[in-house]
């Protein structure tokens, strides 16, 4: 009988692959789009997330997100040392500063400022030269997106390739000489502005002058420390903020929601796709089950239980949804894949499989119970009205 | 053939795509190591705390009381000096000059003297002549006045030039100690930290920013420790301390209570900018260490760790800040 | 008992009403019927009185509302849902004016539906629809779709599937009304020399006239009542 219901579904291609079509729409706008979304909020934390090393992050307590910065005393650093159960603690210079390129152009950078010694706080990869070579003299560390993009030059003669930065070349930055020393890969940032890496004291030269130069404190835990007692302990003793990276991602993540349209925005197409989604597998589902009524009235005269007609229409309904959920999955990732290296905003954690997942069976429960609702109350007498 | 096989088949394509991308998008950012490991303090609870090596005798920058333009550095710097040692020399060929002109003004008012001494001596002759003669009418007494008056003349005006003589062999001397002052010479034995002068450089008298020459005692060295006055309460001056040297924490070496300076200052930013910002006040506190324990260098900044009672002020922060994590 | 026993359907005062109030109509007023196995019976009459309801009841797709209509001697009145599913299943096969095949499946694979309710295996069952089709001269048509035959061709199909299963009891609504003369003919034909044997009875609602000759019995209905039950097609009109 589950065969006499694929061939049922099948046979009819114009309605299978309006079902199906509909059903990969839905699937794709639910995964593509909160894709986008994940992406895009991962940006506005991923300074924090291409930073692994050090468990706990402390600032102003008036910080709200990552780059809001609002610098800290020199000597908070040996305050956040001196707390027990702190294994080490390092400065992060973290600010936007003008860089002026070769040809006369400005473009503004995220500076980082690393420890002068450690260097702790480095990109996550290198693609060219090492982070050691940041204590070569004036060296800096450009992230290769941002030098083969916003730092690169237009090209020499027209049509020509951008002309783009390599190790050695200068850059002038706040009227420092600022020599290129490698090139790291980052994850971008929201705003996917160039990210310069640098030591600590030079980014101090580099900075306009201010009183307060200390953007963060990075600091590690000692080993088998419970890092929610040791940014309590932080807290209470240096009167700062402290927070687990994942504390500080939150933060991020929740004044994102909080002060951006970001979210609702992306709320709105994925409840679209949803809907819209919904509104064509569901209606095509119904509308081929009631065209096929009589065939499910002939069924059941000829003694199929209700319960073997309700499997049939599950079967049917379960097949087209994942075939839907696959064919859309796919092309998000057909997406992402040819986006990959661009600048858009793409990510595909797992829960995205889930989440869409979900929104199609949900699509496809909807469809199947009112196509179930009406072959359940058929009289198998209509047979025999002509 | 399409829809029965192509579309089962296309969709666990396209999840299994997606799974891939899943799994290969979603792998976690590496780590950058530090280039160097973190030195990590060895104490249960303790205070931290930048620290600057500097020599036994303090760092002393040496300056010159004349300024000039430089002849001659004598030293060159880790070499060790000895009290009295010069150490470098200023112009002074001005100073000779006027030494040579002193010098002639000497002789010349030394042959005033001589010069002074015969015409007194005329004098005396004279007027003992006339004072030899008993007969009142061979010599008139106006005659006999003026003798004695040129005789006494005579001897003041060889006062006189001895009086010059001393004033030329004073103003002789001046010079010499002027060509002495031009010689700049080390005060303690010590070592020569660094040369910031060369010859044909122009000597500035009085405080310069940059000194013309670090010396200091080596035998033993000091590290100066910037103890937040936050923390100050916190110090004890038999605790234990630790210092590590920035760049290998391997390299570390136990510090023995000096002195502490009980005066809270600015801290001074050790980036070496010119002009410091100041955003704190420290304490300074120094120990010492024996330089065959570790090659530091002076002027070299270490972690320094003292060991501190952990006193959380029992009054905590306003409420916890937002700790929730991520959903 | 001992008649009953013999009787395919038997109804006695079977009455049909739908709706209620006002709106209330009465299709059957006090059937009273008996059909013997292995006869061709025929119903006949006007639209609207009542026959398709009738054969409805007695194929057990449909209750009445009063009365007693037992067939093969059961009440499928009162037998459980279930029960009364697989009694339909196993004893009725069905022959409707529209041919009602699935129009996605080939021949030989609506023919096969019956015995697949039944809960034989697919193989078993192709390989006997094969066989049945062949009985019925489709056996070079077993792969073609509905829509790739003939409107008597599609009715033999159908008869093959209501014979299939070996049911004793056929119920056919006007097998004919859609073909012309000749294949209206053949049909019966076929359905008088496969589908009709000693143990199985064909109930057959119809009002083309052309095939009166084919029945045993024809029961003439009107008004929702047995009129009269005549032996021979003459004896109408």
């Amino acid at each position: 009988m589950y065969r006499i219901a694929l061939k049922m579904l099948m046979g009819d291609r114009g309605k299978y692959l309006g079902i199906i079509m509909g059903l990969t729409f839905a699937s794709l706008i639910m995964t593509q789009q909160p894709a986008i979304f994940v992406g895009l909020i991962m940006r506005s934390y991923s300074f924090i997330t291409d930073l692994g090393l050090p468990d706990i992050w402390v600032m102003d307590p008036e910080v709200q997100w990552v780059d809001d910065i609002k610098p800290l005393q020199d000597t908070e650093l040996y305050r956040v040392r001196g707390v027990a159960g702190v294994a080490w603690a390092m400065p992060l210079y973290k600010g936007l500063l003008k860089a002026r390129l070769p040809n006369g152009m400005f473009q503004t950078c995220i500076v980082v400022g690393l420890d002068d010694a450690t260097l702790v706080g480095g990109p996550p990869r290198m693609v060219e030269g090492r982070l050691a070579d940041l204590r070569r003299a004036d060296a800096v560390i450009i992230d290769i997106d941002g030098a083969r993009e916003k730092l690169s030059q237009p090209p020499a003669v027209p049509g020509g390739k951008r002309i783009e930065l390599k190790i050695g070349d200068t850059l002038e930055l706040n009227d420092h000489r600022a020599v290129i020393a490698g090139f790291s890969k980052n994850t971008r940032t929201i705003l996917s502005q160039p990210v310069l890496y640098t030591t600590y004291s030079r980014a101090k030269q580099f900075a306009p002058r201010e009183r307060k130069m200390l953007s963060f404190i990075l600091a590690k835990a000692k080993p088998g420390e419970a890092l929610a007692d040791l940014t309590r302990r932080i807290r209470t003793t240096t009167g700062l903020a402290a927070y687990s990276r994942e504390e500080f991602m939150g933060v991020t993540f929740r004044y994102f929601l909080k002060n951006t349209g970001i979210p609702i925005n992306f709320g709105v197409s994925v409840m679209l796709g949803f809907i819209v989604g919904a509104a064509i597998a569901g209606q095509t589902f119904y509308s081929f089950t009631r065209e096929n009524l009589r065939q499910f009235g002939v069924l059941k005269a000829m003694g199929t239980s209700n319960w073997t007609l309700l499997r049939m229409i599950l079967l049917q309904a379960t097949l087209v949804g994942m075939i839907g959920y696959g064919l859309g999955v796919g092309l998000t990732s057909l997406f992402g894949w040819a986006m990959r290296n661009t600048i858009l905003a793409f990510k595909f954690p797992w829960y995205l499989l889930l989440f869409s997942g979900i929104g199609v069976t949900l699509i496809c429960a909807f469809a199947a119970l009112i196509s179930i609702r009406r072959v359940i109350t058929l009289e198998p007498a209509v047979v025999f009205k002509s | 053939m399409f829809t029965r096989y192509l579309l089962p088949l296309l969709a666990l394509a396209g999840f299994l795509f997606g799974l891939y991308m899943v799994v290969t998008g979603n792998k976690p950012t590496p780590v950058a190591e530090p280039v160097a490991q973190p030195a990590q303090a060895p104490f249960e609870s303790f205070i931290a705390g930048s620290g600057l090596v500097e020599a036994r005798s303090e760092n002393i920058a040496i300056g010159t009381p004349l300024p000039g333009v430089v002849t001659r550095v004598a030293v060159k710097a880790g070499e060790r000096v000895k009290a009295g040692q010069i150490l470098f020399e200023l112009d002074d060929r001005e100073a000779r000059a006027e030494e040579g002109v002193r010098r002639a003004a000497t002789a010349r008012a030394r042959a005033g003297v001589e010069e002074a001494a015969a015409s007194l001596k005329e004098a005396a002759i004279l007027l003992q002549l006339a004072e030899s003669v008993d007969d009142r009418r061979a010599i008139s007494l106006e005659e006999l006045e003026r003798r004695r008056n040129a005789h006494a003349i005579a001897r003041s005006r060889l006062d006189s030039a001895k009086a010059q003589v001393g004033q030329a062999e004073a103003e002789l001397t001046a010079v010499r100690t002027t060509l002495v002052r031009l010689r700049v010479r080390a005060l303690i034995d010590g070592e020569v930290l660094k040369v910031n002068v060369h010859p044909g450089e122009f000597a500035m008298a009085g405080v310069t920013n940059l000194p013309l020459l670090v010396l200091g005692n080596l035998t033993e060295l000091r590290i100066r420790v910037d103890i937040d006055e936050n923390d100050a309460w916190r110090f004890r001056k038999e605790a234990k301390a630790v210092a590590y040297l920035r760049g290998n924490r391997d390299l570390k070496t136990e510090l023995s209570f000096a002195y502490v300076e009980p005066y809270v200052i600015p801290k001074r930013s050790l980036t070496g900018d010119s002009t410091e910002r100041v955003d704190t006040r420290v304490l300074q506190v120094l120990y010492r260490f024996d330089p065959s324990q570790l090659a530091a260098y002076v002027g070299q900044q270490m972690d320094v760790f003292i060991e501190a009672p952990d006193m959380i002020p029992q009054t905590a922060a306003d409420g916890p800040p937002d700790t929730r994590v991520l959903p | 008992m001992g008649a009953d026993k013999d009787l395919a359907v038997h109804c006695r005062g079977v009455l049909k009403t739908y709706g209620t109030g006002e709106a209330m109509v009465t299709a059957l007023q006090g059937v009273d019927l008996e059909v013997r196995q292995g006869e061709l019976m025929m119903l006949v009459g006007p639209s609207g009185c009542g026959k398709t309801t009738l054969i409805s009841v007695m194929a057990g797709i449909l209750d009445q509302s009063d009365g007693d209509c037992r067939v093969f001697g059961q009440d499928l009145m009162h037998l459980r849902n279930h029960a009364k599913l697989a009694f339909r299943a196993r004893n009725i096969g069905f022959v409707f004016q529209a041919y009602n095949l699935l129009p996605t499946l080939t021949a030989a694979e609506n023919v096969t539906v019956p015995l697949l309710i039944n809960g034989m295996g697919r193989k078993e069952a192709l390989k006997k629809a094969e066989q049945v089709l062949e009985q019925v001269g489709l056996g070079a048509r077993t792969r073609s779709l509905p829509s790739q035959l003939s409107g008597g061709q599609q009715q033999r199909v159908a008869i093959a599937r209501a014979i299939i299963h070996e049911p004793r009891l056929i119920v056919c609504d006007e097998p004919t009304s859609a073909l012309d003369h000749e294949t209206g003919h053949k049909v019966m034909e076929l359905l008088k020399g496969i589908a009709l044997r000693r143990d199985r009875t064909l109930v057959i609602v119809t009002h083309d006239a052309r095939i009166f000759e084919f029945a045993d019995r024809i029961a003439e209905m009107d008004d929702g009542r047995v009129i009269r039950i005549v032996t021979n097609s003459s004896q109408l009109h």
